[in-house]
């Protein structure tokens, strides 16, 4: 890079190239030894997650020991007892004698599922709808409406498909959130955050820049909301007026928010940890966030999937991914955020990249794309464990090879 | 010399999953490519989500990544376009009159101490990233004509024309 042959030479009439130089290196920018650190964080969880291209041949024995492990480890957990009877076929390839199709939504409630296509519905009785070209979608509390979006487009429509209003952004659309109200819909266009009444008749600004993290509802019902502004602060924010009601500096490289149901406690889920925030009663603006968050205990070295507050009690589900020779192994645990003992609920050898809760709190939906499953396991005594098999066939009819393996959104009432 | 051979052997180990070697490029690299984004796009939090996208899209070539090549002026390429992009689309939104979006410079968390910024913003994008890439990252005309796919005589007249103008419009002692 020794060419200067760009015919820029100091004229003596001004600036010089080498003070242009000095000017540009020397520059400040707001922020940049946080931002530098939060920069490692993501890119060595984007690192450990990544799958190499060319796998080293593992030796058999190594693999055996490791599925000896694994097997014992599940025997031996409390969880086990439970799940012993089907663990022994869940390893690399899927549950064996996973049910070839989804004939109905094991537990109930209706699905919003997002494929290449678009979302579709599914309905308790396995029956599925595409709702159309959208690039998300969301739930109203009771299931009677979606929100969905399209480019710039945030719309209203029925699980039927039929339409009902849609608005233009300013930006284009993301994360839509229905309030638990159901009177509105809060989203990110581009990088701002808005709420929209439920009617589509006005909306307002809340931040004209946030993180790129769901904003998440305050579930007891004023429309009070939570996000991550893009100073990296945790924002707990009156809706209608943006107003905010109280702020503190969001946990290192948090990915996704989660309320607890009754609302008295913040999960922040970032792929090195969990953080939970009690939510106390303020003197003045009615709610405020607790001075500091408490990281919940995990695994060494364990990267978070995805974490959730089950919808009606404090336990919260946490689907972990370790990292071996042998490949990257999946357990789900359930957390008590009170302190008590933590229980490891399932665990594969394999990459599982969802968790949802069932609207009873009965279950967890797991996805297993590398083995094109859906896993629904029970959480307590009673129901037994399926597997649904050939789930990306399910949501892209018509598709030649294997599709994209499609995302839950929502699992409704 | 010294540096394209050590630069060479972190390359490969991170290939082959040492996370320290990643994190001695990262190092090594992250703060030209947020620096470079930050003097193109003139905001804090967009020049971090520019850097970190690069960063990641190359965690996800790694594998395929060719040693032989330096990775410095592929990881700048994508910075300075997606950079490029970034600002054209706040210049849209801005002459569209959308109140919420004021213009790319009014953004920076923290009003600029210098000359450099405003003067820097009343430049276009394109002119903005070839003045960065020549005077901040040190490429050569014909290397910066390549990495934005444009002609060398585009590069050296927005070369000119950018220098020409922040000589206007900053007042420094030569």
């Amino acid at each position: 890079m020794s060419d200067r042959g760009d015919g820029m030479s100091d004229r003596g009439d001004g600036m010089s190239e080498d003070r242009l130089r000095a000017l540009l290196r020397e520059e400040p920018i707001p922020g940049a030894t946080e931002a530098k650190r939060r920069g490692l964080e993501l890119i060595d969880s984007a690192y450990v997650e990544r799958r190499p291209a060319q796998r080293p041949v593992l030796p058999r024995l190594a693999i055996a020991l490791t599925a000896a492990a694994l097997l014992a480890a599940f025997v031996l957990s409390p969880a086990g007892a439970a799940v012993r009877d089907w663990v022994g076929d869940v390893f690399t390839a899927g549950v064996k004698n996973a049910e070839p199709a989804l004939t109905d939504v094991p537990g109930g409630g209706d699905l919003l599922v997002q494929s290449p296509r678009g979302p579709w519905v599914v309905h308790a009785d396995g029956s599925r709808r595409l709702l159309g070209d959208y690039d998300a979608a969301t739930w109203s509390p009771h299931g009677l409406y979606v929100a969905v979006a399209s480019g710039r487009s945030l719309s209203a429509i029925e699980p039927d498909g039929t339409p009902h209003w849609s608005i233009t952004a300013p930006g284009p659309v993301s994360e839509p959130r229905w309030s638990p109200s159901g009177f509105r819909i809060a989203y990110r266009a581009g990088r701002s955050l808005r709420v929209e009444r439920a009617d589509g008749s006005e909306g307002n600004l809340i931040a004209a820049r946030s993180a790129a993290v769901a904003p998440a509802w305050y579930p007891p019902g004023p429309h009070l909301l939570a996000y991550v502004d893009a100073k990296r602060r945790l924002v707990l924010a009156e809706a209608d007026s943006g107003k905010r009601v109280d702020m503190a500096a969001a946990a290192p490289g948090v990915i996704a928010l989660s309320w607890s149901h009754d609302g008295g406690e913040l999960l922040e889920i970032a792929p090195r940890g969990l953080w939970i925030r009690n939510v106390m009663p303020g003197k003045l603006s009615g709610l405020s966030l607790s001075d500091g968050p408490r990281r919940l205990g995990l695994p060494a070295n364990a990267v978070v999937r995805a974490a959730a507050f089950a919808p009606s009690h404090h336990t919260v589900a946490v689907l972990l991914e370790h990292h071996s020779t042998a490949g990257p192994r999946s357990e789900v645990l359930l957390l008590d955020p009170a302190g008590g003992p933590s229980r490891r609920l399932f665990a594969v050898s394999g990459r599982l990249t969802e968790l949802a809760w069932s609207p009873d709190s009965r279950r967890l939906m797991l996805a297993w794309p590398a083995a094109d499953q859906w896993l629904f396991v029970p959480v307590a005594r009673g129901p037994r464990l399926r597997a649904i098999a050939n789930v990306s066939s399910v949501f892209s009819p018509g598709h030649m090879n294997r599709a994209a393996f499609p995302h839950v959104e929502g699992w409704c009432c | 010399m010294g540096a394209e051979v050590n630069e060479r052997k972190l390359l490969r180990e991170a290939q082959r999953g040492s996370r320290d070697a990643l994190a001695a490029l990262y190092e090594a690299h992250w703060g030209n490519a947020q620096r470079a984004a930050y003097l193109v796009v003139h905001d804090a939090g967009a020049a971090e989500d520019i850097a970190q996208e690069a960063f990641l899209a190359a965690v996800d070539d790694l594998d395929r990544f060719d040693r032989r090549r330096p990775f410095a002026p592929w990881l700048h390429r994508i910075v300075v376009n997606r950079a490029i992009d970034w600002a054209r689309r706040e210049n849209l939104r801005c002459s569209a009159g959308n109140p919420e979006h004021e213009p790319a410079i009014a953004h920076a968390d923290e009003p600029a101490a210098g000359a450099l910024m405003p003067a820097l913003a009343q430049l276009p994008p394109e002119q903005r990233a070839v003045v960065v890439l020549r005077y901040l990252l040190e490429y050569t005309p014909g290397e910066i004509a390549r990495m934005l796919a444009l002609p060398r005589g585009t590069v050296n007249s927005r070369l000119r024309r950018g220098l020409d103008r922040l000589r206007e419009l900053i007042e420094v002692e030569g």
